[in-house]
């Protein structure tokens, strides 16, 4: 096996190396636990699971992107999770659907997908992210939206924007139009390409223009689609909407807020507000939430609100660690003093051998200090 | 708005688009510096009157890619660019109504006047445009094997290449000089002001307001036409 052959990974998997993984490891850390302290608890669902499991209710969008195994075990087929909301709504409804509502959830850990795409090739990444269930109101959309975005400011990413759509008011014009949804109309929509959605939007055509005309910053987006003429399903989705944008205007007066009215794409399973997250100087997109529907059984549901993010672009956006102190102590140092330097918020480094040059040793070690006669020395370079 | 300190970078494509684009950027209110207009130029970034707003010029289908990876903020290109690429990072606003053109299957002319698909399961096309073209074949449920070339299409037919092209056409003038005929439009084409997903939405005001400035321009024109 030639040395190329040892390094090569499969398309889209990394290795993380330090200080990078220090740093996301760091990210995990603060993003749970402002997420914590807003009451959302912890749960860690597997990696993998069943597939009829992990691809039920809200996992349906999951279909074609999951990793499948048959399991030697049970002699099912297996399913790694692209995801983790699908296999929180799974518990929320099963082990802890007699909890009391409302009930708050976090979660942290990778997910796999079978394919990236040219502008995110990755297919494994981290997510991170909190699901509010069984409420329905404006106010439990605002608090998600808040805690993430809060979350973020925590970690250090500057310059949050948060874009506000309803995937449902679409569908509901087309309906009030009588319209039908086909593939040119979707695409249409989807680059918000206003020539072909005048060609493909039939009697709706000229109002979704309009509705791109008017999205944006959201104060302006909200005077402008306010004065549209939207049949009465869609008035009542937007009017939610726009409920949810002032609570969180009041709130974070200085958040970027925005509103795509016609935006659908990867909210498949959404059936309210939805919302993407974006900071100023990342080019991706961070974060995703919205509201869905869990499904206990057939005939009974309950309402959610959760938000995504995916950690691994937001690290470009933390600011760098501040400079370790890092200390080389030699071999024979007691144990108390090692424990004593670590109390006082040094990173220690211990010689394994006796005899050797402490200053050479720290240099060599990448340490910013080492120990001599019971004192931090500097390393000179 | 259109003070912002921050760069703001606008892909354009060379070639044919680009004069007719000229009078609309300029109209919007973005003179670029006197080189950008010569094509003899070895520049690939230009300065405009504006200190932040620079202008690259690029590839037709290079530019669909700077926008969508955000390395431009706001660029022209057509939607036979955007349909190939698909990219879900740009948004099109904007028809500038300019580069006006169509998308088309042709054969070679002693090949007849139709395109008759209905005994076919497999058609070879020589194309730029593959992922157009075999979805399009597709949903007529045939298996299109697409040769990629990136230009003088018209030479495939006549050389055994494959009996099909599918090419950009507007005065049909290429396709006569090669004895090719076009049997098949797939798609109306002109070029549309593009922006990135992002910057739409972290620089909202802005790009929006640029939006407006191409709309009123494109409004002028066409009124003046």
């Amino acid at each position: 096996m030639s040395d190329t052959s040892k390094t090569l990974l499969p398309e889209g998997l990394r290795d993380l190396l330090p200080p990078e993984a220090a740093v996301e490891a760091e990210v995990i850390h603060t993003l749970t636990q402002s997420f914590g302290a807003n009451g959302y608890a912890l749960v860690k669902p597997p990696l993998a699971e069943f597939e009829d499991t992990l691809l039920a209710g809200v996992g349906q969008v999951l279909r074609d992107r999951i990793f499948r195994m048959p399991d030697p075990v049970s002699h099912r087929s297996l399913g790694f999770r692209a995801d983790v909301t699908t296999q929180v709504a799974r518990i929320a409804t099963t082990r802890l659907a007699s909890q009391p509502r409302p009930l708050r959830l976090m979660y942290a850990g990778q997910v796999l997908r079978v394919r990236g795409d040219q502008l995110e090739p990755e297919r494994q990444f981290t997510q991170a992210g909190i699901e509010l269930i069984g409420a329905e109101t404006g106010a439990a959309d605002a608090e998600v939206i808040l805690a993430t975005t809060e979350a973020l400011e925590a970690v250090g990413v500057k310059n949050l924007t948060v874009d506000l759509a309803l995937p449902t008011l679409v569908p509901a014009i087309l309906k009030g139009h009588g319209v039908d949804a086909n593939d040119r109309l979707r695409t249409a929509l989807a680059h918000k390409d206003v020539a072909e959605l005048k060609a493909a939007g039939g009697a709706a055509g000229e109002l979704l223009c309009a509705l791109v005309a008017a999205s944006g910053e959201f104060a302006t987006a909200r005077e402008r689609i306010g004065k549209l003429n939207l049949p009465a399903d869609a008035k009542a989705e937007w009017d939610a909407l726009s409920a949810v944008g002032d609570a969180v205007r009041a709130a974070a007066p200085n958040l970027g807020l925005t509103v795509d009215a016609v935006e659908s794409r990867g909210f498949e399973y959404h059936t309210g507000i939805t919302f993407s997250i974006f900071a100023k100087g990342i080019q991706r997109e961070i974060g995703r939430g919205g509201r869905y529907r869990l499904q206990h059984s057939e005939d009974r549901f309950e309402h959610a609100t959760g938000a995504t993010l995916v950690v691994d672009n937001l690290l470009s956006a933390v600011p760098a660690a501040k400079e370790l102190k890092r200390l080389w102590v030699p071999s024979d140092t007691p144990r108390a003093t090692v424990r004593k330097w670590q109390a006082d918020g040094w990173t220690l480094v211990a010689g394994l051998k006796a005899g050797e040059t402490a200053a050479n040793e720290a240099r060599r070690l990448d340490c910013t200090h080492y120990l001599e006669r019971g004192e931090a020395v500097q390393v000179r370079n | 708005m259109s003070a912002s300190p921050e760069p703001l970078v606008f892909a354009v494509p060379k070639g044919r688009i680009l004069d007719e684009a000229l009078p609309i950027i300029e109209a919007a209110g973005i003179v670029p510096e006197p080189d950008f207009g010569d094509e003899g130029s070895r520049k690939l970034k230009f300065a405009t009157n504006l200190p932040h707003v620079s202008l690259i010029r690029v590839r037709a289908f290079d530019v669909a890619t700077f926008v969508a990876f955000g390395a431009a903020h706001i660029g022209i290109a057509g939607n036979d660019v955007l349909m190939e690429f698909d990219y879900a990072d740009i948004y099109a606003p904007l028809d500038l109504g300019i580069g006006k053109c169509r998308l088309s299957i042709a054969q070679e002319t002693k090949a007849g006047d139709t395109l008759d698909l209905d005994r076919l399961s497999h058609v070879r096309i020589a194309t730029k445009y593959p992922h157009i073209t075999s979805k399009w074949f597709a949903e007529r449920g045939i298996q299109a094997e697409c040769v990629k070339l990136n230009g003088a299409m018209e030479l495939a037919p006549s050389l055994g290449l494959s009996p099909r092209i599918v090419d950009l056409v507007s005065t049909g003038s290429t396709l006569r000089a090669n004895g090719l005929k076009e049997v098949q439009t797939l798609v109306e084409i002109s070029s549309r002001l593009i922006v990135n997903r992002t910057a739409l939405k972290v620089r909202s005001a802005e790009i929006g307001g640029w939006i407006e400035k191409f709309r009123s321009a494109v409004g002028a024109s066409q009124n003046a036409a």
